[in-house]
């Protein structure tokens, strides 16, 4: 019936406003003649596989072009496949199912540097940067800013506005506890032993995509800053440090006077401290900043991230908000907080991973198998050593130190990538064995926070499945089990065991926890008497799964085999089902056509999925396939109000 | 007491009304004409499943806004449609950038699909700023200065003709513009478009030549400027 209709429409369209111009313009259009081949409806479909394939509506000149009588649509189709539209189009389609851009902020104790103004010796303000929790050997500023409140007149602390009234600080006393420091922000060539290439200046053609804000480039005058002043144990720049034991065990009485003047104590040894004093400890590790001040940021501060506050909120450097066209193509130009500064490129990771994919044609599979993956700048100072500050907390309880297997391997950055190399991408063929395409990558695990919500991704945006539960009345339970438990097992019996595949992927983190530490069954964590577990247990073992003899894994209850197949099992199941091919041929043929696909389209998308499927789930066979279909062709129907003759 | 007296009437209705019915007959449904009802008209039903046209993709209509400005960057395009002449033809592409139907991803706002209010009016602001700052660079020449080649031109790429236009001349550069704006020749259009548009554009002209206060735009420059709005602002423009 639709063709049938199709055709009378057509020549309805076609005759009637063609007589209706003979009254005004007939013979008078040269452009007739030229197109005298093409009917409406050749005209639309190449605007609309322009609009699909270009990225925008034809010009003029490839107007002209189509109305030439050797013009061949195969053969254009075919040169528009793999075009930055192209990948920029199926980049879409799956960002739209997966929308992987960050509202989040991430920031790590030991790469985050705070920076606030103390009174000079001549009475103006000097900016210092410090980390919060710093270690040091004075017990007046261990674990606080650098110079005591004593010194200052301040009592200082990140986040919180200062106590007391500001005073003098002598020279000899920022001589004695800060240095001055030409950090990477500052310099392109911050590794040498006397860094000279400063931003703005000597460093010619700075990369047009890293702009630090004036604040941390510029002092209150406008005069540019040549080097920045730090606390002298943040500016260590060795790799490894000592742990530190201070001999503090006993917290001092309440009305004890506290050296310095400061207002809570200086911290107490762990007794891990203790019993390994002296021993190396990784600086870009949680435990290097609590444990060790010999610990600091690093050559060039390389491991630490600036802001230009006392604050959370301290801003780094500019870069847009919004950008649909891409980063060449901004939309605006903000100030933006310094943690939100890595989340931005792990969004441009997967853009960039995904870009890679269809411009390529490679195997669609990699979007959840690949190994790979591009990295910049930015992104190579993250998985080198930022990412490294995320562990050890709970994790040093089980012996687990610096991350053994982390999900991207450092050894695999690209050594000649520096943080302010931001337009440079480079190929990583491997991050590591634990590497599953996007799954494994920072943005998916930090916007999908916990094993459940990652597993309800996958399950969606590439099996095109929902969870919907039965109508049913929910009764009270206590039951921990939700593969079982009435009215929550219609959705959890499927989502369970798929989120164990999360198991081994911290939630709200992205530190792998490897399987010789953490066992899925353990006896290591138990319930006591009362029935709780210790803190460091319940932060990776799940009490509601536990007795008196031994703990599980938190997510893994639901197979603990998946657990131990990690996020890369999942990726291997998923893409061997048959709904992975025909979610991703519904979801690309449903974005060409411009609706949804229904039973109707059955036909059609089962013969596309046979050949994206035999194909080698290559893309450009599908699209082609689509945009060459009578479906496609059809898809610009035409409104009932069109063919009734509305409008002009 | 008053209320006692009514309820006993109440009452006494009540029981008789129970009383009638018991012994009434059976209601009965009448039954319907023997004859056919009479055709007073035929209405053609099209019971043919219909797709809507689908709105183009956002990123669509900025690339190709972009690409008619000049081929400038989203920023350029921003500067030069603000302009310095207070004409307030333009705020921010971050002020559009949602009205426009982006998705968020950072807030799971998806894509919108179809046009609503805002986003007409949205385009409508947009297409005018386009249109004016088009006609200012392509048909205005600065003082002492020429006008560019046609092959420079932005969307007015024609000359207009010393003395009023007539039907053939402006169907010809109608012609021009539709093939911007709707990527196919005008004489292909559904009903009178080109006629239609012609109308426009003489209206425009004879209201503009009496306009008070003055625009800055002629009465013909306002004509082509109003032909522009209506190809910018075409459902067809929008929708494919």
């Amino acid at each position: 019936m639709r063709p049938i209709l199709r055709a009378a429409l057509v020549a309805v369209v076609v005759v009637s406003p063609a007589a209706t111009l003979a009254l005004d313009v007939a013979g008078a259009d040269p452009v007739r003649v030229a197109g005298a081949a093409r009917t409406l409806d050749d005209y639309r479909h190449f605007r609309t596989a322009s609009i699909d394939l270009l990225g925008r509506m034809p010009t003029r000149d490839e107007v002209a072009a189509f109305e030439r009588p050797d013009f061949d649509m195969d053969r254009w189709i075919d040169a528009q496949l793999g075009g930055p539209a192209y990948v920029e189009r199926l980049t879409r389609i799956t960002m739209d199912a997966l929308r992987l851009e960050p509202n989040v902020n991430f920031t790590n104790a030991p790469s985050e540097l705070y920076r606030h103004d103390v009174l000079g010796p001549d009475g103006k303000p000097v900016a210092v940067f410090y980390r919060e929790n710093q270690r040091r050997e004075r017990p007046e500023t261990d674990g606080e800013f650098c110079l005591s409140p004593d010194e200052t007149g301040v009592v200082v602390r990140p986040r919180q506005a200062d106590v007391g009234t500001p005073k003098k600080v002598t020279q000899k006393l920022f001589d004695a506890h800060t240095v001055l420091v030409k950090p990477w922000w500052l310099y392109r060539d911050f590794r040498t032993k006397d860094p000279q290439q400063l931003y703005g200046a000597a460093w010619k053609e700075p990369d047009p995509q890293f702009r630090p804000v004036e604040s941390l480039l510029h002092d209150a005058d406008g005069k540019p800053i040549p080097a920045v002043r730090i606390c002298r144990e943040e500016a260590a720049t060795r790799d490894a440090g000592h742990v530190y034991a201070s001999g503090r065990t006993k917290a001092p009485p309440k009305d004890a006077k506290l050296p310095g003047g400061r207002v809570r104590p200086p911290p107490l040894d762990r007794p891990y401290a203790t019993q390994h004093q002296g021993e190396p400890v990784a600086c870009d590790t949680r435990l290097g900043l609590d444990l060790a001040p010999d610990c600091g940021c690093g050559a060039g501060l390389e491991r630490c991230v600036p802001s230009d506050a006392n604050n959370g909120g301290g801003a780094a450097f500019y870069y847009p908000n919004h950008m649909p066209l891409g980063p060449g193509l901004p939309l605006d130009d903000v100030r933006q907080q310094a943690q939100r500064w890595f989340p931005y490129w792990w969004s441009r990771e997967v853009v960039r991973y995904l870009g890679d994919l269809f411009e390529n044609d490679r195997d669609f599979r990699e979007v959840l198998t690949g190994k790979r993956t591009l990295v910049n700048g930015p992104l190579a100072q993250f998985y080198r050593t930022i990412q490294r500050g995320n562990c050890c907390g709970p994790e040093a309880t089980f012996g687990m130190l610096q991350e053994s297997e982390p999900l991207f391997d450092p050894r695999s950055v690209p050594a000649d990538l520096e943080p302010h190399d931001v337009s440079t991408w480079k190929a990583v063929e491997d991050r590591g064995p634990h590497a599953a395409g996007i799954l494994t990558m920072p943005m998916f695990l930090e916007k999908y926070a916990s094993a459940r919500a990652r597993a309800a991704a996958v399950y969606n945006d590439f099996l095109c499945k929902s969870f919907v539960a039965e109508a049913q009345q929910l009764t009270p339970s206590t039951e921990p089990n939700l593969m079982v438990r009435p009215g929550c097992k219609t959705c959890h019996a499927t989502l369970e065991p798929m989120a164990a595949y999360f198991a081994r992927v911290e939630p709200g983190n992205f530190v792998f926890l490897p399987q010789d530490r953490f066992p899925v069954h353990t006896g290591a964590c138990k319930l006591d008497k009362n029935g709780k577990m210790s803190g460091a247990c319940t932060a990776l073992y799940d009490p509601a799964f536990a007795d008196a003899k031994g703990a599980t894994l938190r997510s893994a209850y639901g197979s603990p085999e998946h657990a131990d197949a990690t996020p890369a099992g999942l990726a291997r199941e998923v893409t061997r089902m048959p709904e992975f091919a025909s979610c991703a041929v519904q979801r690309v043929t449903s974005s060409f056509l411009g609706r949804p696909t229904t039973e109707d389209d059955r036909a059609l998308l089962d013969g596309l999925t046979d050949a994206f499927v035999r194909s080698g789930f290559h893309m450009k066979v599908l699209v082609r396939g689509i945009v060459r279909s009578d479906a496609y062709r059809r898809s610009n129907n035409l409104a009932s109000s069109d063919w009734r003759g509305g409008g002009p | 007491m008053r209320g006692g007296v009514a309820g006993a009437a109440a009452g006494v209705l009540v029981a008789s009304a129970v009383l009638a019915g018991c012994g009434a007959p059976a209601e009965r449904v009448a039954p319907g004409p023997s004859a056919p009802m009479p055709v007073l008209a035929v209405v053609a039903e099209d019971t043919a499943p219909k797709q809507d046209l689908r709105l183009v993709p956002p990123e669509v209509y900025m690339r190709t806004y972009l690409r008619v400005f000049g081929g400038l960057a989203p920023l350029d395009v921003q500067k030069r449609a603000r302009g310095a002449d207070g004409a307030a033809l333009f705020d921010t592409w971050d002020d559009y950038v949602s009205a426009l139907g982006f998705p968020d991803y950072r807030t799971d706002v998806p894509r919108q699909t179809q046009t609503n209010a805002l986003m007409v009016a949205t385009f409508e602001r947009l297409g005018v700023a386009l249109c004016d700052r088009a006609l200012e660079h392509d048909l205005k020449a600065p003082k002492g200065g020429a006008l560019p080649p046609l092959d420079a031109r932005l969307v007015f790429a024609f000359d207009l003709p010393a003395d009023d236009v007539d039907g053939p001349g402006f169907a010809s550069r109608f012609d021009v513009l539709h093939r911007t704006f709707l990527g196919y020749p005008a004489d292909r259009a559904p009903t009178q478009r080109t006629a239609r548009f012609f109308e426009l554009y003489r209206d425009i002209v004879a209201g503009h030549a009496k306009a008070a206060p003055r625009s800055r735009f002629s009465p013909v420059e306002a004509g082509w400027a109003a032909v522009c709005y209506g190809l910018v602002r075409h459902p067809e423009f929008h929708l494919y």
